[in-house]
């Protein structure tokens, strides 16, 4: 049934989370003692695991409460939350432990400094768990599962000036990330051949998804995600490694949270991946190893958290070979398994936390003889060890005992049943010889290093591993509550998928399951009494390492390979561009459709006769275009070539205006100009013998380098000749949206000329964004070259303008540093007026002639760039001092916005057209309008004569020495 | 006819990337201003062809030509000035920083 209220206790924790992050405030962090950070905090997990308890009632009959937020809906994604009984097993847990974890961890953080660093990991942590167990769909489950992946790789490597931290993070991140990915791909297949995301219809899916082709490859990927994450045989080796963490995150992550990710993924998706005969054998064998790796590991250890880390292995694989079965005892072992589990292993882990808080140290060879001076640690220690060896009176028995239930189960064939049957025996034995090892060599027999003196710690620290432990204690005894048996009833049936019967009975009489187990517990007997033995016999085996450095070669390899690509970057722009460009290449060969498809029967030849007088100036036109193409190649001096370049640019000027487009002609014309003279301005700036040198760089090389070149230059101009050809051939006759513009022209703006009118008022507001792109450039050239080169010291330090004395002696220097011809100088002082009054018919009657207030701006520009050349820098600045490009830019633009506002007030359009003639009953001339478009224009031309003398200004100033 | 404006158009372009494949980014700027008028003239052909007069209300024969393409050329030809500029900018920075207007010698990442 639907439910809103689902998203609360995530929502609460990661609440707690901003809290923690805010406690580091130092205001906050003053008057609160981690202690009591960790108490308030503790409230946040507590109320959760309220809120999930209130939806418990409703929960007995199995129903299931989900609550959806569509997020794309064009893409039909959401974001789902579920919550039925499996997932509020889970919850329960989380948040249980989680909140004794957060008051533990207040009292373990006594004097270090920082703690809402941890708090704020863990608690975000919690959310990202609490997020995964109660995704209603996989794509939110991946989500979260990623959270906590990353954030375990923080709390890992909490403290972060440790290397082994850090490396412990890396690994358990690279491993379980690398889980991810798989995950993610197995999800999505999913996804696909359900056609749904959601868990309430996969989970009706189990026929396709069994039935399907890719069933196989999805039961790898996800199975290679639970693996990675729930630390499965060989990918177990980040658990131990990831102990570097601080211990109440051990103990959260590591025993009752994040590892149990992967078996409830496994056990959410048996009842539709499971039932058959791979997910039989795959999860048996893999459980099977991880068990049997994980307990002959743990022996040999000598660090508590090591030890229980490998327990931790043990368990997790005993857990996934559960779910690989197909009968209901196993799902009864599976969530009894589990429950016993955290409890005992959070309490144990606590336990270690508490020990290495008051001796300093967890190396078990220092430890001993603790029970005399800490007597409630040892008490507690006593009865979580208890459980965890599987001993009565303890929960543990029960969930050992279930497995060897299992084991023994007639269903299964012999052979599995007889090795299934040693291993768990064997595993039960080497857990009983762990758990005696951990509190006899702890706790009991003589201290060894007498440095340590120990005491108790507060109650409140011990509060956090007392209540599991007493959990699993009277778990045991009183059989539990009717509710709870129910709960974890229905908890084992949505892994199953049909009816699990359990009873929390701890005495079931005298049977096989009992027998086997009195085994287990006389061989592990032995095993504690000769453990020195055994341990001396593992340590000679060494079996982790050869893991370990697997995992090291891959690292390596990767690292191989980044350094090889490393390698192939030599630094050269050419040749990164060269590969780029026959990349390119490649594709449009393999997939672009080339040559494209075209109408070869609209081709008409070149015609030379004199009838249409156009299409020769048009042909001429294109010999000018590709004679001065090829000629910008083969010049030698740069110079020589850029005056090629700009007979070029004429060239398509002409054709532009042949077209005809005459407004875009002009533009050409002028812009083409504009760009030689800031070319020659910015070449001139280099004294000669530096020109002749980079001159000669031009066709230095070899040969295959330019016949290299120039077949992938070759290449591509074929492929644009064809593309432009297609174009040529298919362009439409007629225009779709010319129309609009032909009728509308007129009818609102009042002027004739289309294009202007579609670049000052249709798309005013483009117009008004590429006027401030272009002043941008300026202003960005000027910072450049005044500001940030002067700091990197790219120019000489001499920027300082020159003194006034100087101006006079160098007056007649042109910026070729050779005397000026006085024509030169008269035609240069007579050009910029006229460009003005060029500049201002353009403006006043751009709005039914050529030209706008860009071409105006460009041709004033010319004016002043052709004084530039002829005077130098130095005399212009004296001469034309009126010229404050910054200052022109800002008012342009701050008019050109102004302009648009007119139409704002007048017609409630922002650029909206405003004749202010016409509204004025002003007695303007004909053929000039008063209108907001021409004050745009206006401002348009001040800003490009802003812009543009910023570039001459810096690019046209010679450094001081070079003069 | 459409033969030889495609053959320009590609010309310009091969010839402007070869040039921007030098070893002088002199030339490399030359050549990136020499893409820029061909992709002008590329736009140039993607406008309807019907008309053969000059985009202007009123006029009184004929018909005008697409003049969308033409505004939008306009636009590019703008920016293209002032990247333009702007590129001429850093290379005057690069050269002076790494006292040369070789692009095989700006090997900065290599270093």
């Amino acid at each position: 049934m639907p439910d809103a209220s689902l998203i609360l206790p995530i929502l609460i924790i990661f609440g707690g989370a901003i809290l923690a992050a805010l406690s580091g405030h130092p205001r906050i962090s003053r008057r609160l003692t981690p202690s009591k950070t960790g108490l308030i905090l503790s409230l946040a997990p507590l109320s959760a695991f309220i809120l999930i308890l209130t939806k418990l009632p409703w929960l007995e009959t199995n129903a299931a409460y989900t609550w959806e937020i569509l997020w794309l809906p064009s893409l039909g994604l959401r974001s789902c939350l579920y919550l039925d009984s499996l997932s509020a097993f889970f919850a329960l847990l989380i948040t249980l432990i989680g909140t004794l974890v957060v008051i533990y961890a207040g009292q373990y953080f006594k004097t270090a400094t920082g703690v809402w660093r941890f708090f704020t990991y863990l608690l975000m942590f919690m959310g990202a768990m609490l997020g995964l167990i109660m995704a209603g769909d996989v794509l939110t489950l991946f989500v979260f599962w990623e959270g906590t992946s990353i954030i375990s790789f923080l709390l890992v490597a909490y403290n972060y000036t440790d290397e082994a931290a850090r490396k412990g993070a890396f690994k358990a991140l690279f491993i379980t990330g690398g889980g991810g990915i798989a995950l993610l791909l197995g999800f999505l297949i999913i996804t696909h051949l359900t056609d749904d995301s959601r868990f309430i219809i996969i989970l009706n899916s189990g026929e396709t998804l069994r039935e399907s082709s890719l069933y196989f490859l999805v039961l790898g990927l996800v199975a290679l995600g639970a693996f990675t994450k729930s630390a499965q045989f060989p990918f177990h080796t980040w658990l131990p490694d990831a102990m570097s963490a601080p211990t109440p995150a051990s103990a959260y992550l590591h025993s009752a949270t994040m590892v149990k990710a992967g078996i409830y993924l496994m056990a959410r998706l048996n009842p539709v991946l499971g039932f058959t005969e791979t997910w039989f054998w795959l999860l048996t064998f893999v459980g099977m190893a991880t068990m049997l790796t994980g307990a002959i590991l743990a022996l040999k250890r000598t660090d508590l958290k090591a030890i229980l880390a490998y327990s931790t292995i043990c368990q997790l694989g005993i857990l996934m070979m559960m779910i690989g079965q197909e009968m209901s005892i196993s799902f009864k072992a599976l969530i009894i398994g589990i429950l016993a589990h955290a409890l005992y292993k959070s309490a144990l882990f606590l336990v270690a936390g508490i020990v290495d808080h008051e001796t300093g140290t967890r190396d078990i060879n220092r430890l001993g003889g603790l029970r005399k001076s800490m007597p409630f640690t040892f008490g507690i220690a006593v009865i979580a060890a208890l459980s965890m060896a599987g001993l009565p009176p303890m929960f543990g028995f029960l969930a050992k005992e279930t497995l060897l239930a299992t084991a023994l189960h007639p269903t299964l064939p012999k052979l599995v049943s007889w090795f299934f049957c040693l291993s768990s025996v064997l595993a039960g034995a080497l857990m009983l010889a762990i758990s005696g090892r951990l509190i006899w060599d702890t706790f009991m027999g003589a201290t060894r290093d007498p440095g340590i003196k120990a005491h108790d710690p507060p109650w409140i620290m011990l509060l956090a591993p007392a209540v599991p432990a007493s959990l699993s204690l009277f778990q045991g005894q009183f059989a539990g509550f009717r509710e709870e048996a129910i709960l974890l009833a229905h908890a084992a049936e949505a892994a199953f998928g049909s009816q699990v019967k359990i009873s929390l009975a701890l005495w079931h009489g005298l049977n096989a399951p009992l027998v086997l187990s009195i085994i287990a517990i006389s061989i592990g007997l032995v095993m504690f009494v000769y453990r020195e033995k055994i341990i001396a016999l593992l340590l000679y085996l060494e079996i982790t390492n050869t893991l370990n450095k697997a995992f090291t070669a891959v690292i390596n390899g990767i690292d191989a390979m980044a350094a090889k690509a490393v390698s192939l970057q030599q630094g050269k722009l050419r040749i990164y561009l060269v590969t780029i460009l026959a990349g390119v290449l490649g594709l449009i060969v393999v997939f672009g459709g080339f040559p494209p498809s075209m109408n070869i029967h609209a081709l008409t030849l070149p015609s030379f006769t004199m009838a249409g007088e156009l299409a020769l100036l048009r042909i001429i036109a294109l010999f000018l275009i590709c004679g001065t193409s090829f000629a910008c190649i083969i010049l030698p001096d740069d110079f020589h070539a850029i005056l090629a370049f700009g007979a070029s640019g004429l060239g398509v000027a002409v054709l532009m205006a042949l077209e005809p487009a005459t407004d875009v002609a002009l533009v050409q014309i002028v812009v083409d100009i504009l760009l030689v003279i800031i070319l020659v301005l910015a070449l001139s700036r280099l004294p000669r013998e530096k020109l002749n040198a980079i001159q000669n760089l031009s066709f230095k090389g070899n040969r295959p380098d330019h016949l290299r070149d120039g077949l992938i230059s070759g290449a591509f101009g074929l492929v644009v000749m064809f593309m432009s050809l297609a174009a040529l051939l298919s362009r439409p006759r007629v225009s779709e949206l010319a129309p609009f513009f032909k009728d509308n022209t007129k009818l609102t703006t009042g002027s004739t000329s289309i294009v202007g009118t579609i670049l000052t008022d249709f798309r005013g507001m483009d117009t008004l964004f590429e006027i401030v792109v272009f002043s941008i450039a300026g202003l960005g050239i000027y910072t450049l070259i005044r500001f940030a080169a002067k700091k990197f010291k790219d120019t000489d330090p001499s920027g300082k303008p020159a003194l006034s004395s100087d101006i006079h002696s160098i007056s007649s220097v042109g910026m070729s540093s050779g005397k000026m011809t006085p024509l030169m100088r008269v035609l240069a002082q007579v050009m910029l007026p006229l460009t003005f009054v060029i500049g201002v018919c353009d403006i006043l009657y751009g709005h039914d002639q050529p030209g706008d207030g860009f071409t105006a701006g460009v041709i004033i520009s010319i004016g002043i760039g052709f004084q530039y050349i002829v005077f130098g820098y130095h005399e212009i600045r004296s001469r034309l001092v009126w010229l404050k490009p910054s200052g022109l830019i800002g008012w342009g633009i701050l008019l050109a916005i102004l302009s648009g506002a007119g139409g704002l007030f007048i017609n409630g359009h922002y650029f909206s057209p405003v004749d202010f003639g016409k509204l004025l009953g002003l007695p303007l001339p004909k053929g000039i309008h008063l209108s907001a478009s021409m004050i745009f224009e206006l401002a348009i031309c001040l800003s490009v004569v802003g812009s543009v003398s910023h570039m001459l200004n810096t690019l046209g100033r010679p450094d001081e020495k070079e003069i | 006819m459409e033969i030889l404006t495609a053959f320009a158009i590609g010309l310009t372009f091969a010839v402007g990337l070869f040039q921007i494949l030098r070893r002088n980014v002199i030339r490399a700027a030359i050549g990136l201003m020499l893409l820029s008028n061909a992709i002008s003239l590329y736009l140039l052909t993607t406008g309807a062809y019907i008309g053969e007069k000059a985009a202007y209300v009123g006029i009184a024969v004929g018909e005008p030509v697409d003049p969308l393409p033409q505004a939008l050329i306009l636009t590019a030809i703008v920016i293209s000035l002032g990247t333009t500029a702007f590129v001429l900018a850093m290379l005057y920075i690069i050269s002076k920083r790494y006292k040369t207007c070789d692009s095989d010698a700006l090997t900065g990442l290599a270093k």
